[in-house]
């Protein structure tokens, strides 16, 4: 029975260039607006408004679990490519 | 075995030729790092919110004296520490008549504010940051916050600092 990690691993590669690049650019969103949730955060923090802190932890918070299960989706490789190179002696 | 095929063996062991292999473990690796800057950025807003419910920032108490009104001509200013604080505050005699005081820090990156005289403005000359002298809100420039202030109470010849009504309620 074939799994979404089998297949993937089966993938052509330029298949799991495009998921990876989309992969660390969803990350790099989710940066971002963690950054911009942070200094918000901080900037109504010193000005004692605490009504924001919390939603925007919670926010952080999603963001973060979020990122955390697209590495779920991480392609491992191609088995492919590595049953190549075993063939053609290179990791000799 | 000659001594060149045995490095030539053992250098291709070392380093990995195929290439597209090499490239993807760096960008797992960088796909991992931006998730533990993920972590990281959570953390730090737990903290925030943290720091914020359970070590509020102490507040002024009761009411101090800075000096008395004709140590201070109009358009000029007074600086002054409160007992017990660091913070440099700054007492402002404005052109009507009436006091102001705020935190003499400019709320960028700190630097020492000047009131302007004349002009109703107080300015920070780091990266030209510019304050309502009657209110303290941003007219200009990088800071984010207005300028944290202090209510002026003046009892006949003398003017004294108590905490802002926001901080009291």
């Amino acid at each position: 029975m074939s799994t979404f990690r089998a297949g993937q691993n089966q993938a052509n590669t330029k298949k799991l260039n495009i998921i990876l690049s989309t992969i660390i650019f969803i990350l790099i969103l989710n940066v971002t607006i963690q950054i911009w949730l942070l200094y918000a955060a901080l900037n109504n923090a010193l000005e004692n408004n605490r009504e924001i802190l919390i939603p925007a932890f919670l926010a952080s918070t999603v963001l973060f679990f979020i990122g955390l299960g697209m590495l779920y989706f991480l392609p491992n490789g191609n088995n492919n490519s590595k049953e190549i190179l075993r063939k053609k002696d290179i990791y000799t | 075995m000659s001594k060149e095929s045995n490095l030539d063996k053992n250098w291709k062991k070392d380093f990995p030729i195929h290439k597209q292999e090499a490239a993807q473990v760096s960008r797992r690796d960088f796909a991992k790092f931006l998730t533990l800057v993920s972590g990281g950025l959570m953390v730090g807003s737990g903290l925030v919110a943290a720091k914020s419910y359970f070590l509020p920032k102490e507040g002024v108490e009761g009411e101090h004296f800075v000096c008395k009104i004709k140590d201070i001509p109009v358009g000029g200013t007074q600086t002054f520490v409160i007992e017990g604080s660091k913070i440099p505050y700054m007492l402002i005699h404005l052109e009507d008549g009436t006091f102001r005081a705020y935190e003499q820090k400019c709320t960028h990156l700190s630097c020492a504010v000047f009131y302007k005289p004349g002009t109703g403005e107080i300015h920070c000359p780091c990266h030209e940051g510019l304050f309502d002298a009657k209110s303290g809100d941003v007219l200009a420039g990088p800071p984010p916050r207005a300028l944290p202030k202090l209510d002026v109470v003046v009892k006949g010849e003398s003017i004294y600092v108590t905490a802002a009504h926001e901080q009291i309620s």
